[in-house]
């Protein structure tokens, strides 16, 4: 197990506490998921019934109380879905001012057009892919070996704790131009951002640490630019405008949850899809090139994101349902991705199959800003993985139950596996 | 590869600059300085590709055609 240890509490390592606390980030995020094996049949109940349900609905995890007097809306089928993500006006992003917003501050998460289009303009240049070429081999093949150089010779692994929980935030924390002795505290800060939900008190404190800490880190890459996306962010102009520190701290902070967590969770259910198919592991091993589309299938197959929500600004009707305006509406992204309208064998890991598309990084104008970075890190990792580990397999204890877990957010509980040392 | 003669159009005013389609067809599409997909060649990717390509445009924003007919692509 990999313990991380931590001097002080949260914010300050400039020495206010001489208490060490042992600190495994990896059992903190345990609890955020929601304890669910799988939704999807009960999800394809629903779909077959409605693709669009009115009321609180129940997936296994005891359905939540209802607060205001507008019942929530529920948007379960692929097209729907498209279908709400593409029309923004009527279909509001601001949803996410509440708990969200007061967590990473104001981002384009929560922003409506025209407003997102300009903001999103500011941030977009650094995440296309050709600004990521050049830190695919040097930075995160680079912190994916050095996770394998920590279990190459044992001939066996966790690749859950050992690699996929770990090489995202430091890819983050690299691309950022964190200095090395900052990433322990870094990462423990992105795991309590990221769980708000279940220690509210922790996460915001985790929030404002990061900002104290980032405005640091600004104001030193004003004195000295750097190659990293920090002194792009600082120096970006689109148009004559430009992004407030305020913009840049919340903008920073909104990509723990929305860039590491994600990611990790994605890249384990890509492994545990490719370890349970032998034979799509053994393409993919001998042609590296079908990993991207192995990938996206394994978004498609388990997004890690299974539900994201906007707020009807008036009324309006979808499939022959009408909702109010004001209404909560979730759409699941794991329900769509699984719609046995579009796909054969839905709940079938198949990364040959002929429909491809999925909303598993969302649709519309809020389509996920990272999905290039999270394609091409799990990409590297997974070719790196295949490189260093030879026969690589699943190999778990007897009577180890590995099975992907989660409502809200999804990925394997573990990845036990065996391969050749040396 | 047999020619498939499909035309791709992009509405610009529409593209918001995901970047999807480069990733899905490089040869066929890229971005402009402005973040908006221009297209390149589309013989260079294959047509059951171009039709993920342009139904998994996160904003509808890609058509393709053929003796000047619009191509169903599967999305909505
Ligand atoms: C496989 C990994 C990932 C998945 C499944 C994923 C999923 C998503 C989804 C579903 C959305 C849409 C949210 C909505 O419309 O309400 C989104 C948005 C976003 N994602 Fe990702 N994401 C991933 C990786 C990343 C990474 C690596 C980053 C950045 C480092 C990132 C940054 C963002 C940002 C900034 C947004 C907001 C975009 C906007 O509102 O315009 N994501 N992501
Ligand atoms: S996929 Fe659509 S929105 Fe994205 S760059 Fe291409 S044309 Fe533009």
């Amino acid at each position: 197990m990999t313990t991380t240890e931590v001097r002080g509490t949260t914010t300050d390592d400039a020495g206010a506490s001489d208490v060490v606390i042992p600190f495994d980030p990896y059992e903190l995020q345990d609890t955020v998921a929601g304890d669910v094996r799988d939704p999807f049949p009960i999800m394809a109940e629903l779909l077959a019934a409605s693709p669009v349900h009115v009321g609180q609905i129940d997936l296994g995890a005891g359905a939540s109380e209802s607060f205001g007097p507008i019942e929530p809306v529920t948007v379960m089928g692929f097209d729907e879905c498209v279908q709400v993500l593409r029309d923004n006006e009527t279909f509001s992003s601001q949803i996410y001012e509440g708990v969200i917003g007061m967590v990473m501050g104001r981002t384009i998460l929560q922003m409506d057009e025209p407003e997102h289009r300009v903001q999103r303009a500011l941030v977009s240049p650094a995440f296309r892919s050709k600004m990521l070429e050049r830190w695919e081999e040097g930075l995160v093949r680079t912190v994916v070996n050095e996770l394998i150089d920590g279990f190459a010779d044992r001939g066996h692994a966790d690749l859950v704790k050992e690699v996929t929980f770990n090489f995202p935030v430091q890819v983050i924390a690299r691309i950022l131009g964190l200095p090395r002795r900052d990433y322990p505290k870094f990462q423990r800060w992105a795991v309590e951002i990221t769980s708000v939900a279940t220690n509210w008190d922790r996460g915001v404190a985790a929030s404002e640490a990061l900002r104290d800490y980032f405005a640091g880190v600004l104001a030193e890459r004003r004195a000295e630019p750097d190659d990293d996306l920090i002194t792009e962010l600082v120096n970006v102009e689109v148009d004559g405008q430009r992004l407030t520190d305020e913009e840049i701290y919340s903008f920073l902070r909104l990509l723990l949850p929305a860039g590491v967590e994600t990611t990790y969770r994605a890249s384990g259910s890509l492994l545990y899809g490719l370890l349970t198919h032998p034979t799509q592991l053994d393409a993919v091993r001998a042609d590296r090139s079908l990993i991207p589309q192995a990938f996206e299938e394994a978004i498609r197959w388990e997004p890690p994101v299974t539900v994201i929500l906007r707020r009807a600004t008036r009324d309006t009707e979808l499939a022959g349902v009408t909702i109010p305006e004001g209404a909560d509406v979730a759409l699941l992204l794991g329900a769509a991705n699984h719609d046995a309208r579009k796909y054969e064998n839905p709940d079938e890991f198949d990364m040959f199959r002929a429909v491809r598309q999925h909303v598993g990084f969302g649709f519309g104008v809020h389509v996920c800003l990272g999905m290039h970075l999270a394609r091409m890190e799990t990409r590297v990792a997974v070719d790196t993985l295949l490189d260093r580990l030879p026969d690589l397999r699943l190999d778990p204890e007897p009577g180890q139950d590995l099975h992907i877990r989660g409502l809200a957010f999804r990925s394997p509980v573990a990845l036990p596996v065996s391969f050749q040392v040396g | 590869m047999v020619a498939h003669g499909i035309e791709i159009r992009v509405d610009t005013e529409v593209c918001m600059g995901s970047g999807n389609c480069l990733f899905w067809a490089p040869g066929s599409f890229d971005l402009d300085d402005d973040g908006r997909s221009y297209v390149l060649d589309p013989e260079v990717t294959d047509e059951e590709r171009l039709v993920v390509v342009a139904g998994g445009c996160p904003v509808g924003a890609i058509s393709l055609w053929r003796d000047g007919r619009r191509l169903d692509t599967g999305a909505p």
